[in-house]
C-alpha cells in the first residue's frame, strides 16, 4: 500500500508546518490503510470459504476445491432463484430507467412548482428504511387490493426505491447538459421530437445506461422489500437469507462469489458508460 | 413581404429560443406523469394505508377493523420493551454514526489530502464497490468472522488468548455494532470525500500562519465548510439504521434486538393494526429528519457520484 503516499504534492506540503505534521500524516495513512482492511477482510473471508472443503464455512481452510461451485451449479432450486431474480431485475430494470429518465426531465428543467419539496419527496423512497416500505407495500397489496402476491409484486416493490436512482442520475446528467446544443438544434429547423432523438438522448445515454445497470444491481441485491412483496418464489437473495438461517454449507459461499463478480462487473460496466459519457459531453460542449 | 402578425422576431426570441411550444406549461410535466403515478401507488397511497391502519385495531381473527383508536400509539409509550427497544436503537444509531465519522473523517481528509488525484478514484472505488454489493451477504460475511467458529475466535484461541469459543462478540450489541459500522461506512466516506474534496486546503496554512493552532483551524475553517458533507454522512447512517432488521437478526440474537424487529414480529404474528403504528412512528421520525436536515443534505453526493 506504499503507493498511497504519493511524492509530488505541492510546496506549502514540504514547508516545516509543524513538528506533528509528518507524524500525523503517517498516522493518517496507517488508519487508511486500516480501514481499508476492514472493508476487504470479511470479503476476502467470504471468497475464501467458498473454496474450503469442510462442510461449515470456516476456518481452518483444509484443502482448496471448486466441488461447491458444482454443487451450485447443479441445484435446481438456486437455479430456480437465480432465474427469478434475473427476470425481476430486468423488468426492474427496463421500467425504472423508461419512468426515472421521463420524470427526471421536468425536475431539471423547471416548470415544477416547489421544486424542492418534489425532490424530497421523490427521493423519499431511497432514504425510508426498506423495511417501511416494504410493510407499507404489503399491506396495501394484501389488504387493499387483495392482490395475490408474486413476482409482479416484487418488480412493483423493487421499482420504488430504483426508479429515485434512475431520477438522481439522470437528472445530475441533464444538469450539466449544455442548453445551448438543443436550441442550435433547433435553429437548425430540428423539431422538438428531432431534437430529442438526435441530440438529448445521444448525450444523456450514458446516464440512462449507468441508471439501468445501476437498478439492475439493486435489484438482484435487495432483499428486505422482496422478503415482504414476494410470493410462493424465491430470490436470489431469499435464497441465500434461507440458506444463512438453517444450515449454511459452503455452497452459499460459493453463490455469494459469484454474486459478488457479477455486482462488481456491472459496476464496472455503469462506470465506464459514465466516463464515456463524459468524453462524449465534453466534445458535445465544444 | 411581410409577415403576419405573431411571427417574426417578436414571436421568436433570439436570446433563449428555449423548448418549444407545445412543452410549455402543463405539459413539461408529462414526462413525470408516469413516475408520480409510481409514486402515488407504490409509496403514498401504501403509507397511507399504513397511516390509517395504525389507528385501527386487530380482531382476534386477525381481521383489521376500523374501530378508530389510538392505543396502538399509546402501547409504545407504556410498555416498558418497546419503549426501552427503542432507545436502545436511537443509542445504537447514535454510537455507530459517530464511530463512522470517526472513521471516514481522518480517512477521507488522509485521501483528498495527500493522495494523488488518480489514486484517489482508485481508493473511492474500493470504498464503492463494497457500498452497492450485496447487503446480506456482507452482514453474512461478519457471521463467519464473528460466529462462535468464526476468524476471530480461532485467531484468539491460535494465539492464546481464549481457551475455548466465545460467544463474546455474535449474538450481543457489540456484534451488531460492529458490522452495523461497517454496513454504512461507505455512505459516510462518501459523503465526506465529496465536502472535502471542495475544500482548499491553502487555507488552513493561512489560518496557522495567522496563529491559529492546529485544532483551532481544524475547528473554524475547516468543520464548517464540510458541514453539509458531515450532516449528509450523519443522516445516511443515523436512518437506515431506524430500519435495521436484518443485522440484528442475523448476528444479533435475542439480545441485539432493535425497533424495526418488534416492528417485523407484529407482522409475524398478524398484529398489523399494532405494526403499523411502530412502522408510522418510525417513519415520523425519520420524515422529520430529513425535513429539519434538507438544507445539508447531499443525496447525489453518494448515491449518483460517477
Amino acid at each position: 500500500m506504499w503507493w498511497l503516499v504519493s511524492r509530488q504534492i505541492d510546496p506549502l506540503e514540504t514547508m516545516p508546518v509543524s513538528p506533528y505534521a509528518r507524524p500525523t500524516r503517517w498516522v493518517l495513512w496507517l488508519w487508511a490503510v486500516a480501514v481499508l482492511v476492514f472493508l476487504y477482510l470479511p470479503i476476502a473471508f467470504l471468497v475464501l470459504f467458498s473454496f474450503n472443503e469442510p462442510r461449515t464455512p470456516g476456518l481452518p481452510i483444509v484443502n482448496l476445491t471448486l466441488h461447491w461451485y458444482e454443487v451450485a451449479a447443479g441445484n435446481s432450486l438456486l437455479l430456480e432463484a437465480v432465474k427469478n431474480s434475473i427476470i425481476v431485475a430486468v423488468a426492474v430494470a427496463f421500467l425504472a430507467t423508461l419512468i426515472g429518465t421521463m420524470a427526471a426531465f421536468p425536475l431539471v428543467r423547471g416548470g415544477i412548482r416547489h421544486a424542492d419539496s418534489v425532490r424530497i419527496l421523490a427521493t423519499m423512497p431511497i432514504m425510508l428504511p426498506g423495511i417501511l416500505l416494504g410493510i407499507a407495500m404489503l399491506i396495501f397489496f394484501r389488504r387493499v387490493l387483495d392482490l395475490e402476491l408474486s413476482l409482479l409484486t416484487v418488480i412493483a416493490g423493487h421499482l420504488v426505491f430504483t426508479t429515485p436512482f434512475v431520477v438522481l442520475i439522470v437528472a445530475a446528467r441533464l444538469q450539466g447538459f449544455d442548453q445551448r446544443l438543443e436550441w442550435a438544434a433547433a435553429d437548425l429547423g430540428a423539431s422538438p421530437r428531432q431534437a430529442l432523438r438526435h441530440v438529448i438522448l445521444p448525450l444523456i445515454s450514458p446516464a440512462i445506461a449507468a441508471g439501468a445497470l445501476i437498478s439492475v444491481t439493486l435489484s438482484i441485491d435487495e432483499f428486505i422489500i422482496t422478503f415482504f412483496t414476494v410470493g410462493p418464489q424465491v430470490t436470489l437473495p431469499l435464497y441465500i437469507y434461507t440458506q444463512i438461517k438453517f444450515g449454511v454449507t459452503p455452497e452459499v459461499n460459493a453463490v455469494a462469489t459469484v454474486l459478488l463478480l457479477a455486482t462488481v462487473a456491472l459496476l464496472f460496466g455503469s462506470g465506464l458508460v459514465l466516463r464515456a459519457g463524459r468524453r462524449l459531453l465534453r466534445q458535445g460542449g465544444r | 413581404m411581410s409577415l403576419p402578425s405573431g411571427v417574426g422576431l417578436k414571436g421568436v426570441p433570439l436570446v433563449q429560443p428555449g423548448p418549444a411550444a407545445p412543452s410549455r406549461g402543463l405539459g413539461r410535466l408529462a414526462p413525470a406523469v408516469p413516475g408520480a403515478i409510481a409514486l402515488f401507488l407504490l409509496f403514498l397511497a401504501p403509507m397511507a394505508f399504513m397511516l390509517v391502519f395504525s389507528f385501527w385495531r386487530t380482531d382476534v381473527d386477525f381481521n383489521l377493523v376500523p374501530d378508530w383508536n389510538i392505543n396502538n400509539y399509546t402501547k409504545f409509550f407504556t410498555v416498558p420493551t418497546y419503549l426501552r427497544t427503542f432507545l436502545k436503537t436511537m443509542l445504537m444509531a447514535a454510537a455507530v454514526t459517530a464511530a463512522g465519522l470517526a472513521a471516514a473523517l481522518p480517512f477521507c481528509y488522509f485521501l483528498v489530502r495527500y493522495v494523488s488525484r488518480r489514486r484517489q478514484r482508485l481508493v473511492l472505488l474500493a470504498v464503492i464497490v463494497p457500498f452497492w454489493t450485496s447487503y446480506l451477504l456482507r452482514v453474512y460475511a461478519w457471521q463467519a468472522i464473528l460466529g462462535e467458529r468464526g476468524a476471530l475466535n480461532q485467531a484468539l484461541q491460535a494465539i492464546g488468548i481464549l481457551d475455548e469459543p466465545s460467544r463474546l462478540f455474535v449474538y450481543n450489541d457489540i456484534g451488531v455494532f460492529i458490522v452495523l459500522v461497517y454496513v454504512y461506512f461507505p455512505f459516510a466516506a462518501l459523503a465526506l470525500y465529496a465536502a472535502l474534496e471542495k475544500f482548499d486546503f491553502s487555507q488552513l496554512y493561512a489560518a496557522q500562519d495567522l496563529g491559529a493552532r492546529p485544532d483551532q483551524a481544524f475547528r473554524h475553517i475547516l468543520v464548517p465548510q464540510i458541514r453539509s458533507g458531515i450532516i449528509t454522512a450523519c443522516i445516511f447512517m443515523f436512518i437506515p439504521i431506524l430500519g435495521e432488521f436484518l443485522t440484528p437478526t442475523l448476528v444479533g440474537g435475542v439480545q441485539g434486538s432493535l425497533i424495526a424487529n418488534l416492528v417485523v414480529n407484529f407482522f409475524r404474528g398478524a398484529q398489523i393494526a399494532q405494526g403499523a403504528a411502530f412502522a408510522i412512528i418510525i417513519a415520523v421520525f425519520v420524515t422529520a429528519l430529513l425535513v429539519v436536515f434538507r438544507k445539508y443534505l447531499r443525496i447525489e453526493d453518494v448515491v449518483a457520484r460517477e
